[in-house]
Protein backbone atom coordinates (compact mmCIF):
# COMPACT_ATOMS: atom_id res chain seq x y z
CA UNK A 1 0.00 0.00 0.00
CA UNK A 2 2.80 2.21 0.60
CA UNK A 3 6.49 2.26 -0.60
CA UNK A 4 8.79 1.66 2.44
CA UNK A 5 11.42 4.79 2.48
CA UNK A 6 14.61 4.71 2.44
CA UNK A 7 16.00 3.80 5.70
CA UNK A 8 19.51 4.83 5.05
CA UNK A 9 18.35 8.33 5.23
CA UNK A 10 19.69 11.12 8.05
CA UNK A 11 16.87 10.83 10.65
CA UNK A 12 15.78 14.31 10.44
CA UNK A 13 15.36 13.66 6.25
CA UNK A 14 13.48 10.34 6.76
CA UNK A 15 9.45 9.76 5.76
CA UNK A 16 9.28 13.47 4.34
CA UNK A 17 7.37 11.90 1.26
CA UNK A 18 4.57 9.85 1.32
CA UNK A 19 1.29 9.88 3.61
CA UNK A 20 2.51 12.83 6.25
CA UNK A 21 0.94 16.42 6.28
CA UNK A 22 2.49 19.31 8.18
CA UNK A 23 0.78 20.86 11.11
CA UNK A 24 1.21 24.60 12.05
CA UNK A 25 0.49 25.84 15.21
CA UNK A 26 0.32 29.69 15.63
CA UNK A 27 -0.10 31.61 18.56
CA UNK A 28 -2.09 28.91 20.42
CA UNK A 29 -4.05 30.25 23.52
CA UNK A 30 -5.85 28.16 25.86
CA UNK A 31 -7.07 28.92 29.57
CA UNK A 32 -9.31 27.41 31.65
CA UNK A 33 -11.91 29.49 33.78
CA UNK A 34 -9.16 32.40 33.79
CA UNK A 35 -6.23 29.54 34.54
CA UNK A 36 -3.57 30.28 31.40
CA UNK A 37 -2.93 26.60 29.59
CA UNK A 38 -1.35 27.50 26.97
CA UNK A 39 0.52 31.34 25.83
CA UNK A 40 0.87 32.42 22.82
CA UNK A 41 2.42 29.22 21.53
CA UNK A 42 3.72 28.04 18.49
CA UNK A 43 4.73 24.74 16.97
CA UNK A 44 5.69 23.69 13.15
CA UNK A 45 5.93 20.43 12.24
CA UNK A 46 7.09 18.98 9.12
CA UNK A 47 5.12 16.51 7.02
CA UNK A 48 6.23 12.98 7.98
CA UNK A 49 8.14 14.49 10.79
CA UNK A 50 8.21 12.30 14.61
CA UNK A 51 7.66 14.80 17.31
CA UNK A 52 7.48 14.20 20.96
CA UNK A 53 6.28 16.77 23.33
CA UNK A 54 7.53 15.96 26.68
CA UNK A 55 6.69 18.10 29.97
CA UNK A 56 6.01 17.78 33.37
CA UNK A 57 1.69 16.85 34.33
CA UNK A 58 -0.05 19.89 33.83
CA UNK A 59 1.96 21.74 31.57
CA UNK A 60 -0.72 22.13 28.92
CA UNK A 61 1.06 19.34 26.55
CA UNK A 62 -1.91 17.07 26.28
CA UNK A 63 -4.05 20.28 26.12
CA UNK A 64 -2.14 21.19 22.56
CA UNK A 65 -2.64 17.67 21.31
CA UNK A 66 -6.89 17.88 22.28
CA UNK A 67 -6.21 21.34 20.51
CA UNK A 68 -4.95 19.81 17.18
CA UNK A 69 -8.23 17.57 17.06
CA UNK A 70 -10.63 20.21 18.10
CA UNK A 71 -11.32 18.24 21.19
CA UNK A 72 -10.32 21.72 23.29
CA UNK A 73 -11.02 24.95 21.61
CA UNK A 74 -8.45 27.90 22.09
CA UNK A 75 -9.58 31.26 22.48
CA UNK A 76 -6.82 32.70 20.22
CA UNK A 77 -4.61 31.39 17.39
CA UNK A 78 -5.06 28.83 14.31
CA UNK A 79 -3.90 25.16 14.38
CA UNK A 80 -3.65 24.18 10.08
CA UNK A 81 -3.26 20.67 9.36
CA UNK A 82 -2.03 20.18 5.87
CA UNK A 83 -4.20 22.73 4.17
CA UNK A 84 -7.02 22.63 6.34
CA UNK A 85 -8.10 24.24 9.52
CA UNK A 86 -8.55 21.52 12.35
CA UNK A 87 -11.70 20.01 13.45
CA UNK A 88 -12.93 16.92 14.77
CA UNK A 89 -13.43 13.98 13.14
CA UNK A 90 -11.16 14.58 10.13
CA UNK A 91 -10.60 11.37 8.28
CA UNK A 92 -7.21 11.36 7.80
CA UNK A 93 -6.03 12.33 11.94
CA UNK A 94 -6.58 9.90 14.30
CA UNK A 95 -6.29 9.99 17.70
CA UNK A 96 -4.58 6.99 20.63
CA UNK A 97 -5.13 8.01 24.15
CA UNK A 98 -3.68 6.90 27.01
CA UNK A 99 -6.19 3.93 27.72
CA UNK A 100 -7.24 2.32 25.34
CA UNK A 101 -11.57 3.32 24.74
CA UNK A 102 -12.36 0.20 22.63
CA UNK A 103 -15.69 -0.19 22.44
CA UNK A 104 -16.94 -2.92 25.04
CA UNK A 105 -20.00 -4.14 23.47
CA UNK A 106 -18.01 -4.71 20.20
CA UNK A 107 -15.69 -7.90 19.10
CA UNK A 108 -12.42 -6.55 17.95
CA UNK A 109 -12.81 -6.42 14.19
CA UNK A 110 -15.84 -4.77 14.51
CA UNK A 111 -13.90 -2.61 17.33
CA UNK A 112 -11.21 -1.63 14.56
CA UNK A 113 -13.83 -0.99 11.62
CA UNK A 114 -15.46 1.99 13.79
CA UNK A 115 -16.51 4.05 11.08
CA UNK A 116 -15.72 1.87 8.26
CA UNK A 117 -17.43 0.60 5.67
CA UNK A 118 -18.07 -3.18 5.89
CA UNK A 119 -16.33 -4.00 2.64
CA UNK A 120 -12.80 -3.31 4.33
CA UNK A 121 -13.16 -5.75 6.78
CA UNK A 122 -9.86 -7.19 4.81
CA UNK A 123 -8.23 -4.31 5.48
CA UNK A 124 -9.31 -4.02 9.09
CA UNK A 125 -7.55 -7.72 9.43
CA UNK A 126 -4.84 -7.04 7.79
CA UNK A 127 -4.12 -4.21 10.36
CA UNK A 128 -4.49 -6.41 13.01
CA UNK A 129 -2.13 -8.99 11.92
CA UNK A 130 0.40 -6.07 11.10
CA UNK A 131 -0.25 -5.18 15.44
CA UNK A 132 0.29 -9.06 16.02
CA UNK A 133 -3.45 -9.71 16.83
CA UNK A 134 -4.75 -11.74 14.31
CA UNK A 135 -6.07 -14.27 15.83
CA UNK A 136 -8.25 -12.63 18.61
CA UNK A 137 -10.19 -10.54 15.80
CA UNK A 138 -13.24 -12.02 17.45
CA UNK A 139 -12.65 -11.73 20.64
CA UNK A 140 -14.34 -9.16 23.00
CA UNK A 141 -12.22 -6.07 24.40
CA UNK A 142 -12.30 -7.25 28.37
CA UNK A 143 -10.66 -10.83 27.35
CA UNK A 144 -7.50 -8.69 26.02
CA UNK A 145 -4.51 -7.56 28.41
CA UNK A 146 -3.77 -3.52 28.22
CA UNK A 147 -0.87 -4.19 25.98
CA UNK A 148 -2.98 -5.69 23.84
CA UNK A 149 -5.93 -3.48 24.38
CA UNK A 150 -3.84 -0.92 22.65
CA UNK A 151 -1.96 -2.54 20.16
CA UNK A 152 -5.95 -2.55 18.76
CA UNK A 153 -6.33 1.06 19.45
CA UNK A 154 -3.20 1.36 17.05
CA UNK A 155 -4.68 -0.94 14.42
CA UNK A 156 -7.86 1.16 14.89
CA UNK A 157 -5.75 4.45 13.98
CA UNK A 158 -3.91 2.84 11.43
CA UNK A 159 -6.85 1.32 9.21
CA UNK A 160 -8.39 4.97 8.56
CA UNK A 161 -4.65 5.36 6.62
CA UNK A 162 -3.54 8.29 9.07
CA UNK A 163 -1.81 11.45 7.53
CA UNK A 164 -1.66 12.42 11.29
CA UNK A 165 -1.62 10.16 14.31
CA UNK A 166 -1.65 11.74 17.49
CA UNK A 167 -0.56 9.89 20.56
CA UNK A 168 -1.40 10.99 23.87
CA UNK A 169 0.98 8.84 26.29
CA UNK A 170 -0.21 5.68 24.55
CA UNK A 171 1.82 3.88 26.28
CA UNK A 172 1.56 5.19 29.92
CA UNK A 173 -0.62 2.05 31.26
CA UNK A 174 1.74 -0.46 30.28
CA UNK A 175 4.20 -2.07 32.37
CA UNK A 176 8.13 -1.45 31.21
CA UNK A 177 8.58 -4.88 28.68
CA UNK A 178 5.43 -4.40 26.92
CA UNK A 179 5.64 -0.32 26.41
CA UNK A 180 9.55 -1.13 24.44
CA UNK A 181 7.73 -3.76 22.30
CA UNK A 182 4.97 -1.07 22.06
CA UNK A 183 7.38 1.86 20.81
CA UNK A 184 9.02 -0.70 18.40
CA UNK A 185 6.15 -1.34 16.86
CA UNK A 186 4.91 2.16 16.26
CA UNK A 187 8.45 3.20 15.27
CA UNK A 188 8.39 0.60 12.53
CA UNK A 189 4.87 1.05 11.40
CA UNK A 190 5.67 4.71 11.19
CA UNK A 191 9.02 4.21 9.29
CA UNK A 192 6.71 2.16 6.83
CA UNK A 193 3.82 4.44 6.23
CA UNK A 194 5.52 7.80 6.71
CA UNK A 195 2.60 9.73 8.55
CA UNK A 196 3.31 12.33 10.41
CA UNK A 197 2.95 11.25 14.46
CA UNK A 198 2.97 13.55 17.39
CA UNK A 199 3.35 12.07 20.52
CA UNK A 200 2.35 13.54 24.28
CA UNK A 201 4.51 11.46 26.64
CA UNK A 202 5.98 11.76 29.93
CA UNK A 203 9.02 9.72 29.59
CA UNK A 204 12.11 11.85 28.48
CA UNK A 205 13.47 8.23 27.30
CA UNK A 206 10.47 7.81 25.82
CA UNK A 207 10.68 11.01 23.31
CA UNK A 208 13.95 10.48 22.51
CA UNK A 209 13.43 7.07 21.58
CA UNK A 210 10.70 7.52 18.71
CA UNK A 211 10.95 10.95 18.20
CA UNK A 212 13.06 13.31 15.20
CA UNK A 213 12.35 16.25 17.44
CA UNK A 214 11.60 16.48 21.27
CA UNK A 215 9.32 19.26 22.69
CA UNK A 216 9.51 20.46 26.21
CA UNK A 217 6.26 22.77 26.89
CA UNK A 218 6.40 24.49 30.04
CA UNK A 219 4.23 27.31 31.31
CA UNK A 220 2.16 27.05 28.19
CA UNK A 221 4.67 27.92 25.67
CA UNK A 222 7.64 25.77 24.19
CA UNK A 223 10.67 25.98 26.38
CA UNK A 224 12.67 23.74 23.94
CA UNK A 225 12.92 22.47 20.71
CA UNK A 226 15.76 19.56 20.22
CA UNK A 227 16.72 17.83 17.59
CA UNK A 228 17.43 13.70 18.15
CA UNK A 229 20.66 13.22 15.67
CA UNK A 230 21.00 9.79 16.81
CA UNK A 231 20.24 6.75 14.33
CA UNK A 232 17.72 4.79 14.22
CA UNK A 233 16.42 1.85 15.71
CA UNK A 234 18.22 3.87 19.03
CA UNK A 235 19.24 2.05 21.88
CA UNK A 236 18.65 3.34 25.14
CA UNK A 237 22.36 1.93 26.45
CA UNK A 238 24.12 4.62 24.26
CA UNK A 239 26.23 7.15 25.88
CA UNK A 240 25.19 9.86 23.60
CA UNK A 241 21.07 8.65 24.03
CA UNK A 242 22.27 9.32 27.62
CA UNK A 243 23.80 12.65 27.61
CA UNK A 244 20.64 13.75 25.51
CA UNK A 245 18.42 12.60 27.56
CA UNK A 246 19.81 13.83 30.78
CA UNK A 247 19.75 17.25 29.36
CA UNK A 248 16.04 16.90 28.50
CA UNK A 249 15.88 15.98 31.98
CA UNK A 250 17.81 18.58 33.17
CA UNK A 251 15.68 21.21 31.44
CA UNK A 252 12.09 19.79 32.94
CA UNK A 253 13.67 20.22 36.29
CA UNK A 254 15.45 22.49 36.07
CA UNK A 255 12.26 24.62 35.08
CA UNK A 256 9.93 22.61 37.87
CA UNK A 257 12.72 24.44 40.17
CA UNK A 258 12.28 28.59 38.65
CA UNK A 259 10.48 30.47 40.93
CA UNK A 260 9.14 32.21 37.86
CA UNK A 261 6.38 29.62 37.19
CA UNK A 262 4.68 29.94 40.61
CA UNK B 1 -26.18 -31.48 43.25
CA UNK B 2 -25.33 -27.76 43.32
CA UNK B 3 -28.49 -27.09 41.22
CA UNK B 4 -30.54 -29.23 43.37
CA UNK B 5 -29.46 -27.32 46.71
CA UNK B 6 -31.58 -23.94 46.06
CA UNK B 7 -34.97 -26.18 45.96
CA UNK B 8 -34.08 -28.09 49.37
CA UNK B 9 -36.34 -25.23 51.51
CA UNK B 10 -39.17 -24.77 49.37
CA UNK B 11 -39.50 -28.61 49.16
CA UNK B 12 -38.90 -28.94 52.68
CA UNK B 13 -41.72 -26.22 53.19
CA UNK B 14 -44.14 -27.62 50.97
CA UNK B 15 -44.16 -31.10 52.38
CA UNK B 16 -44.30 -29.30 56.08
CA UNK B 17 -47.21 -27.45 54.86
CA UNK B 18 -48.71 -31.11 53.35
CA UNK B 19 -47.90 -32.59 56.83
CA UNK B 20 -49.79 -29.51 58.51
CA UNK B 21 -52.56 -29.64 56.57
CA UNK B 22 -53.21 -33.27 56.91
CA UNK B 23 -52.59 -33.47 60.74
CA UNK B 24 -55.52 -31.03 60.98
CA UNK B 25 -53.09 -28.65 62.55
CA UNK B 26 -53.56 -26.35 59.69
CA UNK B 27 -57.71 -25.20 58.87
CA UNK B 28 -58.01 -25.39 55.16
CA UNK B 29 -60.39 -22.14 56.03
CA UNK B 30 -57.16 -20.57 56.63
CA UNK B 31 -55.16 -22.57 54.00
CA UNK B 32 -55.73 -25.02 51.84
CA UNK B 33 -53.12 -28.22 51.68
CA UNK B 34 -51.25 -28.64 49.12
CA UNK B 35 -52.93 -31.28 47.14
CA UNK B 36 -56.11 -29.26 47.81
CA UNK B 37 -54.69 -26.56 46.31
CA UNK B 38 -52.66 -28.52 42.88
CA UNK B 39 -56.39 -30.56 42.56
CA UNK B 40 -58.37 -26.17 42.05
CA UNK B 41 -55.18 -26.14 39.49
CA UNK B 42 -55.90 -28.56 37.47
CA UNK B 43 -59.83 -28.53 37.87
CA UNK B 44 -59.24 -24.79 36.75
CA UNK B 45 -57.33 -25.47 33.86
CA UNK B 46 -59.39 -28.42 32.42
CA UNK B 47 -62.49 -26.22 32.63
CA UNK B 48 -60.58 -23.58 30.17
CA UNK B 49 -61.39 -21.06 32.80
CA UNK B 50 -58.09 -20.48 34.27
CA UNK B 51 -56.01 -19.95 30.93
CA UNK B 52 -58.38 -17.41 29.73
CA UNK B 53 -57.44 -15.54 33.18
CA UNK B 54 -53.79 -16.10 32.78
CA UNK B 55 -54.80 -14.88 28.87
CA UNK B 56 -56.14 -12.04 30.10
CA UNK B 57 -53.76 -11.03 32.82
CA UNK B 58 -50.78 -11.27 30.65
CA UNK B 59 -52.04 -9.00 27.96
CA UNK B 60 -52.76 -6.70 30.11
CA UNK B 61 -49.54 -6.43 31.63
CA UNK B 62 -47.71 -6.72 28.15
CA UNK B 63 -49.96 -4.06 26.83
CA UNK B 64 -49.18 -1.78 30.08
CA UNK B 65 -45.55 -2.45 29.80
CA UNK B 66 -45.56 -1.85 25.92
CA UNK B 67 -46.91 1.96 26.75
CA UNK B 68 -45.29 2.64 30.12
CA UNK B 69 -42.50 1.35 28.81
CA UNK B 70 -42.29 3.18 25.24
CA UNK B 71 -42.67 6.04 27.10
CA UNK B 72 -40.57 5.67 29.65
CA UNK B 73 -37.68 4.76 27.37
CA UNK B 74 -38.61 7.72 24.54
CA UNK B 75 -38.67 10.23 26.97
CA UNK B 76 -35.49 9.08 28.73
CA UNK B 77 -33.54 9.09 25.60
CA UNK B 78 -34.86 12.76 24.78
CA UNK B 79 -33.68 14.17 28.42
CA UNK B 80 -31.10 12.03 28.40
CA UNK B 81 -29.81 13.25 25.23
CA UNK B 82 -31.54 16.82 24.46
CA UNK B 83 -30.38 19.49 27.16
CA UNK B 84 -33.09 21.31 26.73
CA UNK B 85 -35.53 18.47 27.17
CA UNK B 86 -34.02 17.65 30.33
CA UNK B 87 -34.48 21.62 31.56
CA UNK B 88 -37.57 21.55 30.43
CA UNK B 89 -38.86 18.34 31.56
CA UNK B 90 -36.96 16.21 34.51
CA UNK B 91 -37.83 18.50 37.23
CA UNK B 92 -41.47 17.76 36.64
CA UNK B 93 -41.21 13.76 35.87
CA UNK B 94 -39.23 13.61 38.92
CA UNK B 95 -41.57 15.42 40.90
CA UNK B 96 -44.20 13.20 39.83
CA UNK B 97 -41.77 10.38 40.17
CA UNK B 98 -42.72 10.93 43.70
CA UNK B 99 -46.17 10.36 43.95
CA UNK B 100 -46.72 6.61 44.85
CA UNK B 101 -48.48 5.16 41.93
CA UNK B 102 -51.10 3.44 43.70
CA UNK B 103 -52.19 6.61 45.51
CA UNK B 104 -53.63 7.79 42.33
CA UNK B 105 -56.23 5.06 42.80
CA UNK B 106 -59.16 7.30 43.37
CA UNK B 107 -58.33 9.64 40.81
CA UNK B 108 -57.83 6.49 38.55
CA UNK B 109 -61.28 4.93 39.26
CA UNK B 110 -63.08 8.84 38.78
CA UNK B 111 -61.05 9.34 35.13
CA UNK B 112 -61.40 5.89 34.08
CA UNK B 113 -64.37 4.10 35.09
CA UNK B 114 -63.26 0.93 36.60
CA UNK B 115 -62.91 -0.69 32.80
CA UNK B 116 -60.03 -2.11 31.22
CA UNK B 117 -58.56 1.77 30.86
CA UNK B 118 -58.27 1.97 34.04
CA UNK B 119 -55.79 -1.07 34.43
CA UNK B 120 -53.59 -0.13 31.41
CA UNK B 121 -52.95 3.25 33.12
CA UNK B 122 -52.03 2.15 36.21
CA UNK B 123 -49.31 -0.81 34.98
CA UNK B 124 -48.32 1.53 32.13
CA UNK B 125 -47.81 4.26 35.44
CA UNK B 126 -45.75 1.93 37.47
CA UNK B 127 -43.99 0.58 34.73
CA UNK B 128 -43.22 4.32 33.28
CA UNK B 129 -40.68 5.72 36.53
CA UNK B 130 -38.27 2.58 36.62
CA UNK B 131 -37.36 2.47 32.85
CA UNK B 132 -37.84 6.59 32.60
CA UNK B 133 -34.87 7.25 35.30
CA UNK B 134 -32.46 4.37 33.78
CA UNK B 135 -32.56 5.57 30.94
CA UNK B 136 -31.78 8.53 31.51
CA UNK B 137 -29.26 8.04 34.18
CA UNK B 138 -27.99 5.17 31.30
CA UNK B 139 -27.60 8.07 28.71
CA UNK B 140 -26.13 10.54 31.27
CA UNK B 141 -23.43 7.75 32.23
CA UNK B 142 -22.01 6.87 29.04
CA UNK B 143 -18.29 6.74 29.24
CA UNK B 144 -16.98 10.51 27.88
CA UNK B 145 -13.83 8.80 26.71
CA UNK B 146 -15.61 7.11 24.37
CA UNK B 147 -17.57 9.61 23.12
CA UNK B 148 -14.89 11.66 22.50
CA UNK B 149 -12.89 8.99 20.76
CA UNK B 150 -16.21 8.35 18.74
CA UNK B 151 -16.62 11.41 17.43
CA UNK B 152 -12.38 11.55 16.25
CA UNK B 153 -13.10 9.42 14.68
CA UNK B 154 -15.74 11.44 12.58
CA UNK B 155 -19.21 9.78 14.73
CA UNK B 156 -21.65 11.89 15.11
CA UNK B 157 -26.00 12.29 15.19
CA UNK B 158 -27.13 8.39 14.66
CA UNK B 159 -24.26 6.46 13.91
CA UNK B 160 -22.64 8.16 17.07
CA UNK B 161 -25.63 7.22 19.15
CA UNK B 162 -26.06 3.50 17.70
CA UNK B 163 -22.73 2.64 17.97
CA UNK B 164 -21.64 4.44 21.70
CA UNK B 165 -24.49 6.31 23.66
CA UNK B 166 -27.35 3.18 22.98
CA UNK B 167 -24.90 -0.06 23.92
CA UNK B 168 -23.52 2.49 26.75
CA UNK B 169 -27.06 3.03 28.05
CA UNK B 170 -28.36 -0.57 27.54
CA UNK B 171 -27.16 -1.85 30.98
CA UNK B 172 -28.88 0.69 32.76
CA UNK B 173 -32.22 0.29 30.74
CA UNK B 174 -31.81 -2.93 31.28
CA UNK B 175 -32.13 -2.15 34.89
CA UNK B 176 -34.73 -0.13 34.50
CA UNK B 177 -36.47 -3.27 32.71
CA UNK B 178 -36.34 -5.51 35.28
CA UNK B 179 -37.36 -2.85 38.24
CA UNK B 180 -40.73 -2.48 36.29
CA UNK B 181 -41.27 -6.22 35.46
CA UNK B 182 -41.69 -6.09 39.24
CA UNK B 183 -43.66 -2.87 39.44
CA UNK B 184 -45.92 -4.61 36.18
CA UNK B 185 -47.41 -7.43 38.23
CA UNK B 186 -47.57 -5.38 41.54
CA UNK B 187 -50.21 -3.07 39.79
CA UNK B 188 -51.94 -5.19 37.98
CA UNK B 189 -52.57 -7.09 40.96
CA UNK B 190 -54.07 -3.75 42.66
CA UNK B 191 -55.55 -3.19 39.68
CA UNK B 192 -57.34 -6.30 39.29
CA UNK B 193 -58.06 -6.84 42.92
CA UNK B 194 -60.20 -2.93 42.57
CA UNK B 195 -62.36 -4.29 39.89
CA UNK B 196 -62.01 -6.84 37.03
CA UNK B 197 -64.74 -9.01 35.36
CA UNK B 198 -61.54 -11.36 34.30
CA UNK B 199 -58.07 -11.51 35.23
CA UNK B 200 -56.18 -13.89 37.73
CA UNK B 201 -56.84 -10.82 40.22
CA UNK B 202 -60.49 -11.51 39.45
CA UNK B 203 -60.66 -14.96 39.73
CA UNK B 204 -59.01 -14.70 42.89
CA UNK B 205 -61.37 -12.05 44.63
CA UNK B 206 -64.29 -14.29 43.60
CA UNK B 207 -63.03 -17.12 44.93
CA UNK B 208 -62.78 -15.08 48.33
CA UNK B 209 -66.91 -14.05 48.06
CA UNK B 210 -67.18 -18.40 47.81
CA UNK B 211 -64.53 -18.87 50.45
CA UNK B 212 -62.58 -20.69 48.00
CA UNK B 213 -59.34 -20.76 49.10
CA UNK B 214 -57.58 -23.24 47.07
CA UNK B 215 -58.55 -21.10 44.20
CA UNK B 216 -57.35 -18.30 45.89
CA UNK B 217 -53.69 -19.68 46.53
CA UNK B 218 -54.24 -21.11 42.80
CA UNK B 219 -54.35 -17.07 41.95
CA UNK B 220 -51.66 -16.14 44.31
CA UNK B 221 -49.01 -18.81 43.05
CA UNK B 222 -49.85 -18.00 38.85
CA UNK B 223 -48.70 -14.27 39.86
CA UNK B 224 -45.71 -15.49 41.36
CA UNK B 225 -44.93 -17.45 38.41
CA UNK B 226 -45.52 -14.87 35.56
CA UNK B 227 -43.31 -12.28 37.61
CA UNK B 228 -40.89 -15.23 38.02
CA UNK B 229 -41.13 -16.03 34.16
CA UNK B 230 -41.15 -12.19 33.51
CA UNK B 231 -37.85 -11.98 35.52
CA UNK B 232 -36.50 -15.09 34.24
CA UNK B 233 -36.67 -13.34 30.45
CA UNK B 234 -35.21 -10.11 31.27
CA UNK B 235 -32.22 -11.92 32.59
CA UNK B 236 -32.22 -14.00 29.58
CA UNK B 237 -32.04 -10.61 27.71
CA UNK B 238 -29.13 -9.16 29.63
CA UNK B 239 -27.43 -12.19 29.19
CA UNK B 240 -27.57 -11.77 25.68
CA UNK B 241 -27.33 -8.30 25.02
CA UNK B 242 -24.42 -7.87 27.68
CA UNK B 243 -22.32 -10.73 26.60
CA UNK B 244 -19.46 -8.48 26.22
CA UNK B 245 -19.86 -7.40 29.95
CA UNK B 246 -17.60 -9.00 32.11
CA UNK B 247 -20.30 -9.09 34.62
CA UNK B 248 -21.91 -11.65 32.53
CA UNK B 249 -18.55 -13.55 31.02
CA UNK B 250 -19.40 -16.45 32.34
CA UNK B 251 -22.93 -17.53 30.82
CA UNK B 252 -21.06 -16.94 27.52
Amino acid sequence: MHTISSLAQAPTERNRSTRGVAVSIKDVSLAYSGRTVLEHLDLEIEAGEFVAIVGRSGCGKSTLLRSVVSLETPQAGSIIIGTHASRTGQPDVRVMFQDSRLLPWKRILPNVMLGLDSSLAPQARRVLAQVGLAERVGDWPATLSGGQRQRVALARALVHDPALLLLDEPLGSLDALTRIEMQELIEDIWRSRGFTALLVTHDVAEAITLADRVILIDGGRVALDEIVHLPRPRTRGSARFAALEERILGRVLQHRASPENQ
Amino acid sequence: MRQALPWVVPIALLLFWQWASSAGVLPSRILPSPRDVLHAFVTLSASGELWTHVRVSTLRALLGFAVGGGLGLGLGLLTGSVRWAETLLDTTLQMVRNIPALALIPLVIVWFGIDESAKLFLVSLGVFFPIYINTFHGIQSVDRGLLEMGRTYGLSGWPLYREIILPGALPSILVGVRFSLGFMWVMLIVAETISARSGIGYMTMNAREFMQTDVMVVGILLYALLGKLADFLAKGLECYWLRWHPAYQAVR
